[in-house]
């Protein structure tokens, strides 16, 4: 018991250790999953957004070259025609020649902006969502108001703000506009991207970042691996442990064989022994009396007691096979016998003889259309069943091809029937009216007791065994036993 | 252990004797009824350890020995007796002799290996042969014995001349050989035959050419 338990330990540790091993890959995986999708998607905002700002350059660009005509309409400004076509862009303004920006700041970037000979930006108010960029010209120079939220293409963009974990922020000279706000959580896992729009004028940092906590781990998969793992590992130790006990099952089945077979041998040698010694007093008696009754004249007195001599030893003699017959009579066992399943015990003696039936090259066939229940002896039923498949495998080494054993249970009123039919070589004529003799075989080291004990065994229990020929060839040996009596 | 089988009349004190041994009463009885029907005289032992101790190894006569006793084997018994330089012959008796025992036996100098139950004729006829080549080797020993007294009663040089005449030399060869004179070898030559009591130059080599040639 003490060492099934540590064998069993050994099973489970090894289940824990392939299971860690497993989640933490499964976990890895996931994790390595999610950054790659993480950063795909930073990058496409990212370019998303730089588009949309090098788009302001350009627009600045091209009204910076257009000017107003020296005798336009002032009405006839194009640039107010912008906010119309472009959404994000909440007005347009223009300085016109001479003129002066109303904003001192907006003043301060056009001159940063003729520096830089680019456009600049004015008013930055992340809080209130807008910034302005305004772009120095001659004679004219040009300002845009733009709305952040409007300048996202929310039509292209690769997550739903309102529903994704990962946070997406706008950051410039320490402000801060929150294009979507997702969940942050403490502990965990946390990826962050940090890369600057691709425009130098609004160079505004993109920042993305995303935790994974560890309920968002994929749980579920780690413990269906867990499970799966647990179902492989049960069922290898059940193989394992079926062979063994199977092996196990065969030593003792064989371990039995030996023992029968020494006591068969021992009991021999001591029956040839105890015998001997009063047949050869017998003999020497009787012989010598004869050679007294030939002598000339007869020495009748010594001749009487030899023979008187002679009759004693063959008495004793009798008495030496009494005494055995006394010792190995087997008890009756029709008082011992109890239900069985038939169909199941076959399936038993098939089970324990499978290597030698694959060592033959033989798949055993049972024909059993309904349980059959049979009164047996358990002990007795197995060793005929068991012999009577051995000399059938044995026989079938004979056959050259079409090995086939066919094992049929059936029922028939009162009695229950089991024929074990082989394609071997068959039981010669002169052979099958002997065959249950007992020390009559026909293989060579065969001690001709097989048989006899399985007929015997049957007779015990109230059934038979007999033997025929098989329909094609081969033989044919059907055992009857007694059927469960029904119950009214 | 006191000899149980009948003795019949008139043989001599001298005349052989069998040796039977076996642990079975009956067995031991009707083996000696039945050897005592060919004249031979015989003394039934029960325990192997006994007879070994104590039967009479200068007589003429055989052993009939069972293989199978209680407490030890009759190989064993067998192996003693040769180890002792018992010059009986043995016939082994067994209830049934596989050939491993049977070789066993033979090696260990088995006259006869015999299955229980014994045929009459078979027994009766080892243990006349048996007998019979027991006598002869106890002859033939006494022969030599006698031979090897006479050998040294030689000298020296008549030694030297006997071991000669074996190898086939004249008298004259001889007295060449031995820088002696012709008459001086006929002297020893006629010495030595009168010593070793022989009648013929062929008695004499058939008798001592064993001994000159193993000196």
């Amino acid at each position: 018991m003490a060492r099934q338990w540590k064998a069993f330990r050994w099973w489970i540790l090894a289940w824990v250790a392939l299971t860690l091993a497993g989640a933490v890959a499964i976990a890895r995986l996931e994790l390595a999953q999610l950054k790659d999708a993480f950063e795909t998607n930073a990058r496409i905002m990212h370019r998303l957004l730089s588009q949309r700002v090098v788009q302001h350059d350009a627009i600045l660009a091209t009204l910076a070259l257009l000017q107003p005509g020296p005798d336009g309409p002032a009405d006839a400004a194009p640039e107010q025609r912008l906010p119309a076509l472009y959404p994000q862009i909440l007005s347009a303004q223009r300085r016109d020649r001479e003129a002066a920006w109303s904003d001192p700041a907006m003043a301060s970037a056009e001159a940063t902006s003729r520096q830089l000979r680019r456009a600049t930006l004015a008013d930055l108010d992340f809080a209130s969502g807008r910034y302005q960029l305004v772009l120095a010209a001659q004679p004219a120079s040009y300002a845009l108001t733009i709305d952040l939220r409007a300048m996202v293409p929310w039509a292209e963009w690769p997550l739903d703000p309102a529903s994704s974990p990962v946070r997406v922020v706008l950051e410039h000279s320490g402000q801060q506009f929150v294009l979507q706000p997702g969940r942050l959580a403490p502990g965990g896992w946390r990826f962050e991207f940090h890369k600057h729009l691709a425009a130098d004028s609004q160079a505004f940092d993109v920042v993305a970042t995303q935790t994974v906590g560890w309920a968002e781990l994929p749980w579920g998969r780690m413990a269906l691996w867990a499970l799966v793992l647990a179902a492989v590992l049960a069922w290898a130790r059940h193989g394992l442990r079926q062979r063994a006990e199977r092996s196990r099952a065969e030593e003792l089945l064989r371990l039995g064989q030996v023992a029968r077979l020494n006591t068969l041998g021992e009991l021999a040698a001591g029956m040839a022994h105890e015998l001997n010694q009063p047949l050869t007093a017998v003999m020497a008696s009787t012989q010598a009396a004869r050679r007294l009754l030939d002598d000339d004249p007869p020495e009748l007195d010594t001749a009487r007691q030899a023979m008187a001599q002679a009759v004693e030893q063959a008495r004793r003699a009798s008495d030496v096979v009494g005494r055995l017959r006394r010792a190995i009579e087997r008890p009756d066992l029709s008082g011992q016998t109890q239900a069985l399943d038939l169909v199941e015990a076959v399936r038993r003696a098939l089970y324990l003889l499978e290597p030698e039936c694959q060592r033959r090259g033989v798949a055993p066939v049972i024909e059993a259309p309904q349980p059959v229940t049979v009164l047996a002896e358990p002990v007795a039923l197995e060793q005929i069943i068991h012999n009577l498949l051995m000399n059938a495998l044995q026989a079938l080494e004979h056959a050259p091809a079409d090995r086939r054993l066919t094992l049929t249970v059936d029922a028939n009123g009162s009695s229950g029937r089991l024929q074990v039919a082989d394609t071997g070589p068959g039981i010669a004529p002169e052979v099958l009216s002997r065959i249950f003799e007992p020390f009559f075989s026909t293989r060579t080291g065969g001690l001709g007791l097989g048989l006899s004990l399985c007929e015997t065994l049957a007779t015990n229990m109230g059934g038979a065994l007999t033997a025929a020929p098989n329909e094609s060839h081969g033989a044919l040996f059907t055992l009857t036993l007694p059927c469960q009596p029904q119950t009214p | 252990m006191s000899p149980a089988a009948p003795t019949p009349a008139g043989s001599a004190p001298l005349s052989p004797l069998i040796h039977l041994i076996d642990d079975d009463a009956a067995v031991r009885d009707s083996l000696a009824l039945l050897i005592g029907t060919v004249g031979l005289r015989v003394q039934t032992w029960a325990d192997p350890m006994a007879f070994i101790d104590g039967f009479d190894r200068q007589g003429i006569g055989a052993i009939v020995l069972d293989v199978r006793m209680p407490g030890i084997s009759g190989l064993t018994v067998l192996d003693t007796l040769a180890a002792q330089g018992v010059d009986q012959p043995v016939i082994m008796l067994t209830g049934h002799g596989t050939v491993e025992m049977c070789r066993r036996a033979f090696k260990s100098g088995a006259a006869e290996f015999l299955e229980k139950p014994v045929n009459d004729e078979q027994l009766l006829e080892a243990l006349q042969n048996a007998v019979r080549q027991h006598v002869r080797s106890r002859e033939r020993h006494q022969a030599d014995r006698r031979a090897r007294e006479r050998y040294a009663h030689l000298s020296e040089r008549e030694r030297e001349v006997l071991g000669l005449i074996v190898a086939g030399l004249t008298n004259k060869e001889i007295g060449r050989a031995l820088d002696l004179s012709p008459r001086t070898v006929e002297t020893h030559r006629a010495n030595l035959f009168a010593k070793l009591e022989a009648e013929s130059l062929a008695q004499l080599i058939r008798h001592y050419a064993a001994l000159v040639e193993t000196p």
